[in-house]
């Protein structure tokens, strides 16, 4: 299941969580909880998210475009030797 | 079955954090709890007991965690606690409403061996959630007792202890469901557990060391290492060490397990939208939709700055710079006349015209504000990336280059999220590509002035930057990148009703850097520009940008730009909204009280206004983006290629744009 997640990553791209959800026939809990379980095995990791709601200490606040709260996650080069071990 | 005489009951309670066991716990041992500490640690204990159909159980109150891993000493306690002391039953507790993550644990407990009764708990929540959990199907399915509980009403309780004294004195049928690993490491488990089978201390169950060991857990491994002979130890290091992934293996058995159980025994309202957010995202994030909602959002946004801010700007031009400027001639009529031309032609002209723009900036950072607080700007990015993907340019370039839209800078900073350091490279060549709200300012401008449909001008030049801004980075990608690709998981947040305050805030914080930096960089320019126009003759005609300018003057000619707006386009090298006060400065200083739009209209075709838009939407990064250029990349190399680059681009664009529109009979 976890790798089937990671798989869903090969191809790049943006994914939403509840696409996940619906490819894997999963609740969007569910995959939040293997994502949550990549980051801890260091398979994943968070991004932006020194961005998500930091912005009264950030100095270029004054004009940036993007204040979002939505949290990105991305592989770890770990993640990433993971998916071509998988492929060969 | 057997069926056993007892006195007393060896009851152990685990479960989550935020699951109720705590609730659990004390409406089962009330008065009779005591707290001490775990042997040897600082983790507090709580145990006591309970009377129930003429039985004593006691209770011990197991630390709450997640799982039963090596990594914290809760869940050390909690394992060690369950495999030693070998409690007659084990009651989880689970909160019906988040079971995908309850069941984790009783994942990990079943691994265990251990005899299992679940309390489902919270099953009210659960239900004003909306999700109907079927309780008997759910106990099939795991082949462990399950009783629904609301501890918080006292609900449940008796049952869970009547289950509890089925298990430990009747030995009742018990035939768990256990997690499975994934099939591809099945044998692979099997082969560690004959290796060490016969070497595992006596209260350990050997499958779930074996399974452990292959998880790569420090206590247990520790713990098999000095008890194995050199050779079997090698061995098992191998076999782990051939297989890498095995942690995620074992955890992904555990998963399609739960995964199992939920599909099985939970009902979920209605398959589909089921919020505003999802039925509202069904639009927002279709891949044709979506796009189209954006481009119409930015439509928009800019209409509302034409219908609303261009008058207000221009009620700003004639009352506060005209007002100004009299103002300051009649305080210093009798002062020389250079130091009247300073503050009048220069500053006020200069500074003052910057400042109309309040208007339009507000629109737009009010628009862009209130944007960012519903929600919609993670759909708007996401929706750009996957058009990028479509494109060939996808990733975390995205977010940083999102940034732009505000200012340039940041997104050349942003690109630090960027792993790969090629990559990196491409978001930042790429990123003045970005229309900051300073070159959409100048376009907010100069557009109404030339043209009847300012808002068609507008969106049609953000589009070709954009375009742009995608040939490039295709071009780029080929040449430097060769293909990388990235993949993200993004989460979208759900809409919510805006919060005034935050945005007002946010708007006003905006607003504040951008006086500041009219204050300073641009009043300076214009100092210096007004300067450089007076000097040394005293006439414009005979001053060093006149010379500079005429040195342009033939590039210019290309394009119908006489050399004052090749110099207004250089001066936008500083800072993009000096392109505005240079032209004020430049084109403010005619005999006639005619404004600055009136002159422009005159020494300018829109052929050619139309080529200098284009020219400055695709110009050379302002000094504060060269510079978090060459910081990012540590070299001048960058910044020096960006700019040649940029140039090209512009130049090109501009005498495209020229021959088109004359073409098209623009006039």
């Amino acid at each position: 299941m976890l790798f089937d997640l990671l798989e869903m990553l090969r191809c790049g791209g943006t994914h939403t969580l509840k696409d996940m959800a619906r490819q894997l026939d999963v609740s969007e809990l569910l995959v939040q909880s293997m994502i949550d379980e990549l980051v801890r095995l260091g398979y994943l990791k968070l991004t932006a998210q020194a961005c998500a709601g930091s912005c009264e200490g950030c100095p270029v606040a004054g004009c940036c475009a993007v204040g979002s709260e939505g949290r990105l996650w991305t592989l770890t080069e770990v993640g990433r030797r993971a998916l071509q071990t998988q492929e060969s | 079955m057997t069926e056993q005489h007892r006195d007393s009951i060896r009851v152990a309670l685990a479960g989550q954090p935020n699951v109720g066991k705590s609730t659990v716990f004390n409406l089962l041992t009330g008065l009779s709890q005591h707290v001490g500490n775990w042997p040897g640690k600082t983790v507090e204990q709580k145990a006591g007991t309970c009377e129930f159909d003429s039985l004593t159980f006691d209770v011990v109150d197991l630390p709450g965690t997640y799982s039963l891993s090596a990594n914290s000493p809760e869940e050390l306690i909690a394992r060690e606690y369950i495999i030693r002391e070998k409690p007659d039953v084990v009651v989880a507790i689970v909160n019906a409403a988040t079971l995908e993550r309850s069941l984790y644990l009783v994942a990990e407990l079943l691994a265990l061996g251990v005899p299992l009764v679940i309390g489902l708990n919270m099953i009210d929540v659960a239900e004003q959630q909306g999700l109907t959990i079927e309780t008997h199907v759910l106990e099939a399915a795991l082949g462990v007792p399950v009783v629904p509980m609301v501890a918080t009403k006292g609900l449940g309780l008796r049952e869970l202890l009547a289950r509890v004294q089925d298990i430990a004195c009747d030995g009742a049928e018990y035939q768990p469901n256990e997690p499975d690993i994934r099939a591809d490491h099945k044998q692979v488990l099997q082969l560690i557990e004959n290796l060490i089978g016969s070497y595992v201390p006596e209260e350990y169950p050997a499958t779930w060391v074996a399974l452990k060991i292959l998880e790569g857990d420090e206590q247990i491994t520790r713990l098999m290492r000095p008890r194995l002979p050199e050779g079997t130890w090698k061995e098992v290091a191998d076999i782990i060490g051939q297989h890498e992934d095995a942690c995620v293996a074992v955890a992904s058995g555990r998963y399609s397990w739960i995964a199992r159980m939920v599909r099985a025994a939970v009902v979920r309202p209605k398959i589909g939208p089921i919020t505003l957010t999802d039925r509202l995202d069904r639009w927002a994030t279709h891949p044709l939709w979506g796009l189209v909602i954006l481009v119409a959002i930015l439509a928009v946004t800019f209409a509302l700055t034409y219908a609303l801010g261009s008058p207000l700007q221009e009620l700003l031009d004639r009352h506060i710079v005209g007002g100004l400027a009299s103002l300051a001639t009649s305080i210093l009529g009798s002062a020389p006349a250079w130091l009247l031309s300073l503050v009048v032609d220069g500053a006020i002209h200069g500074v003052g015209t910057v400042l109309t723009f309040f208007p339009i900036l507000l629109i737009f950072f009010a628009v862009l504000g209130i944007l960012e607080d519903v929600g919609y700007m993670a759909r708007a990015a996401y929706v750009m990336d996957r058009f990028m993907h479509l494109m060939g340019l996808h990733g975390k370039s995205f977010l940083p280059l999102f940034l732009g839209f505000g200012c340039n800078v940041p997104a050349v900073m942003g690109s630090r999220v960027v792993e790969s350091p090629r990559a990196r490279l491409l978001t930042i060549l790429v990123a003045p590509l970005v229309p900051c709200t300073a070159r959409m300012a100048v376009i907010a401008f100069l557009a109404p002035v030339f043209f009847r449909t300012p808002t068609l001008i507008s969106w049609g030049l953000l589009t070709l930057n954009l375009s742009v801004l995608v040939l490039a980075g295709l071009l780029l990608n080929r040449v430097i990148l060769r293909g990388e690709r990235v993949a993200f998981i993004m989460e979208l947040p759900l809409y919510h009703l805006p919060n005034w305050h935050t945005i007002a805030i946010g708007i006003w914080q905006r607003l504040m850097s951008f006086v500041e930096k009219a204050g300073t960089i641009i009043l300076g320019v214009s100092l210096v520009i007004w300067g450089l126009s007076q000097f040394p003759g005293g006439t414009l005609e005979t001053s060093w940008m006149a010379s500079l300018g005429r040195r342009l003057q033939p590039i210019g000619s290309l394009m119908g730009l006489d050399w004052r707006m090749m110099v207004a386009l250089l001066s936008s090298f500083i800072a993009k909204e000096n392109a505005v006060a240079t032209l004020g400065v430049l084109f403010g200083q005619t005999e006639s009280e005619a404004s600055i739009a009136v002159a422009l209209r005159a020494a300018v075709t829109p052929s050619a206004a139309l080529a200098f838009l284009v020219m400055q939407m695709l110009f050379i990064p302002c000094v504060a983006t060269v510079s978090a250029i060459k910081q990012e990349t540590a070299s001048w190399r960058w910044p020096a290629f960006a700019v040649l680059f940029l140039l090209v681009v512009s130049l090109v664009g501009g005498l495209a744009t020229y021959r088109l529109a004359a073409l098209f009979g623009l006039g």
